[in-house]
């Protein structure tokens, strides 16, 4: 998404809203962008930053090759700054900074853009920091937070924003696309459903320990099916060592969401929604025979519970032991 | 770009140059230091977003041969190697040489480094300033200028407007005022500019501060330039540009008593040490608190006291005092700096009772001022 007439292509509503402000000289002074990843929240940052400051545009188009253009591509323009998250999340000490930066008058001009990546990383005291700073914007200031959940951006936060809502990528044209990059079918659906980004997806392809988590995850299943205590044995012995990093443990659990979702599409006939197993396996049949819908939902909500659970630090073991209990009962 | 150039000259503009750049800096460009080469001389700029200090060579003066060779272009390098390269050189003189791939080659003698360099289109671009804006002054006054106010600008960011000095001229008179809302620091000089004129200008202290060290003590003169957003101070060989701090001033003018019920003269010095003795048992987390107390046949005592360590008093001769009887209590901190920022042997300091602020001038001028306010005690 380089030009605002690609973004039209990717995000239509948002890029005609943009357009339409930027014509009108009807900008606002805070932008939210919201979207899942992948879905060009940076990307229209930057085009935006670029729109503010380009010397040469035609229309609403920046040109990308005067100097403004190349430096705010490289991050090197002295009057937009990007704030992203310094570890885990956005510190009080970079909002401090960022304030003291805009005590000062511009470098070069008089407008200032700041772009905020990860919002919803922002810290409790530095959100309530740049409260009274979104608020009371310096002459010429535009400010643009990127989250992928508004949600957790402070109410008093998103109230003084323009929110802006990026639709989600079409999985289909992803998975196309990955088809085109010489990813077989299969595992292009699975792909496609875990990330929406191109260079994750070619590397998780090629990731020898993606392939081995598949096989864990269909093993875990087997368990479950055979309904005998081996389960809980397996966890330990096989699932805990393998999956060592929070990501990795994340990721195994969407894995188990997948598979689990499938069983439930295969139960009620909807066999084209089938991402985790091929479409015609036979595993499934008899994986089916275990679960009733009922249970199944229940199930993907216990997966889910345990997703929320390792994002809230829950000890990881306790979370895949209690998961398993769940799943069995 | 090439050029061939005096070693010794090219460390002292890199000296100078240095002091603007930090190691750690929102924009990665500015880790180095932009060199540009033209027909008449090389340029070096350096910066941190705040400060920008441009240090020029001249390719030649009073006949002496600084630079040759010269084939225009310029380049960034960065500032970590480069200045410790060209310091450790062994011959006087560098050739320095830019390929298209940004390649920098610096020879001298047998040694040959190569740098990656930067593109210089990254580089911030510093503000053409126009010459009919600006005046001149000379060097000594304005460091002078700086020193009698800088010290009291605000230390917190809370307002940040405050930790800058706001420059005024107005009707051919160049005032400086710097204030933290307990202390104001007000300096007037003369200026010949001529029509120019202009007001809510503020510098931010830090910027002063540095380029008081970068000037010397001459009587050379500097040449002031002010922009919408950048200050730029211009003397022969160098160029130091400071942003401005964004929002208004506060009126201070008004701030200020015009007159006075007590009226203290005495030497500068005694009043300076009798405090300064005093202060030494007043505590720094209760505002240094010193008390002055005037006596009858011009004595004053200055007294401090802090019940769990003890209290000093001290009667001290001042040459004369008009008006009322006064007690009143203050910052020995604040006094202290403000007395010694005045640079006269005799002051003058006008009281309008207990609460409220004093100033301090010298005895035979306005130029200069000095206003605190008092602390309140029981």
């Amino acid at each position: 998404m380089k030009t605002w007439s690609e973004a039209t292509e990717v995000q239509p509503l948002v890029s005609k809203i943009m357009i339409n402000s930027i014509q009108k000289g009807r900008l606002s002074h805070a932008y939210l962008f919201q979207g899942e990843r992948g879905t060009g929240k940076s990307s229209l940052a930057l085009l935006l930053a670029k729109t503010l400051f380009c010397e040469h545009k035609t229309g609403v188009e920046p040109c990308h090759e005067c100097v403004m253009c190349k430096r705010i591509e490289s991050g090197n323009h002295p009057d937009v700054h990007w704030i992203e998250p310094d570890g885990q999340s956005i510190k009080i000490a970079q909002i401090e900074e960022l304030q003291k930066e805009f005590a000062y008058t511009g470098l070069e001009s008089n407008q200032k853009v700041y772009i905020i990546k990860d919002a919803d990383t922002l810290t409790v005291n530095a959100a309530n920091r740049i409260l009274k700073f979104l608020e009371e914007p310096s002459r010429e200031t535009t400010a643009m937070m990127l989250t992928e959940n508004s949600q957790s951006i402070l109410p008093t936060i998103r109230s003084r924003c323009q929110m802006l809502d990026l639709r989600p990528l079409n999985p289909v044209h992803f998975q196309q696309q990955l088809i085109e990059e010489d990813i077989p079918k299969s595992n292009a659906r699975l792909l496609s459903a875990l990330t929406n980004n191109l260079h994750d997806a070619h590397e998780l392809h090629q990731d020898e320990s993606f392939v081995q988590a598949r096989r864990l995850v269909i093993q875990l299943i087997e368990m479950f099916t055979r309904d005998s205590d081996d389960a809980y044995l397996f966890i330990h012995q096989k699932w805990i060592p393998f999956f060592k990093d929070r990501l990795e443990q994340e990721q195994a659990l969407d894995l188990l969401l997948l598979a689990f979702r499938d069983l439930l599409y295969f139960h009620i006939d909807k066999k084209d929604s089938i991402v985790f197993f091929e479409q015609n396996d036979e595993r499934l049949d008899q994986f089916i025979l275990s679960f009733t819908e009922e249970s199944m939902i229940y199930i993907l909500q216990y997966i889910l519970e345990a997703k929320r659970k390792l994002k809230q630090h829950v000890q990881p073991t306790l979370v895949m032991e209690q998961l398993t209990l769940q799943i069995q009962r | 770009m090439r050029f061939t150039i005096q070693r010794d000259k090219l460390i002292t503009s890199v000296q100078d140059v240095m002091k603007a750049i930090s190691s750690r800096t929102a924009i990665p460009i500015l880790t180095g230091m932009k060199i540009e080469a033209k027909q008449h001389g090389i340029t070096l700029t350096g910066s941190d977003s705040d400060i920008s200090i441009e240090s020029f060579i001249p390719t030649e003066k009073n006949g002496e041969i600084y630079v040759e060779n010269i084939e225009e272009g310029s380049i960034v390098i960065h500032a970590r190697y480069f200045p410790d390269i060209i310091r450790k050189l062994p011959e006087n003189t560098v050739q320095i040489e830019v390929d298209e791939q940004l390649q920098v080659t610096i020879r001298s003698g047998k040694a040959e480094f190569s740098l990656n360099g930067q593109d210089a289109d990254e580089y911030p671009l510093l503000p053409q300033v126009e010459t009919d804006n600006s005046f001149q002054m000379p060097t000594d006054l304005l460091k002078y200028m700086i020193k009698q106010t800088v010290f009291a600008v605000s230390s917190m960011e809370t307002r940040p407007i405050l930790t800058g000095v706001k420059f005024t001229l107005e009707k051919g008179k160049l005032n400086f005022t710097a204030t933290d809302s307990h202390r104001l620091a007000s300096r007037d000089v003369p200026i010949d500019a001529g029509e120019l004129e202009f007001s809510n200008v503020v510098v931010p202290g830090k910027s002063l501060n540095e380029l008081n060290k970068i000037l010397d003590d001459t009587e050379e003169m500097v040449e002031i330039s002010v922009t919408e957003n950048q200050i730029l101070f211009k003397t022969e060989h160098l160029n130091f540009l400071s942003r401005l701090l964004d929002g208004n001033y506060p009126e201070t003018s008004r701030l200020i008593p015009t007159q006075s019920k007590t009226t203290i003269f005495t030497k500068t010095k005694e009043l300076i040490q009798a405090i300064d003795r005093a202060a030494l048992l007043a505590k720094e987390d209760r505002n240094n608190v010193v008390r002055l107390t005037t006596l009858d046949n011009n004595m004053i005592e200055i007294m401090s006291n802090s019940p769990e360590i003890g209290h000093v008093t001290e009667e001290v001769p001042i040459q004369s005092m008009e008006g009322e009887e006064l007690k009143i209590s203050f910052s020995s901190k604040y006094v202290l700096e403000g007395l010694r920022a005045i640079h006269a042997d005799e002051v003058k300091i006008e009281f309008t009772g207990a609460m409220r602020p004093f100033i301090i001038k010298p005895i035979n001028g306005d130029e200069i001022l000095q206003l605190i306010l008092p602390v309140r005690t029981y």
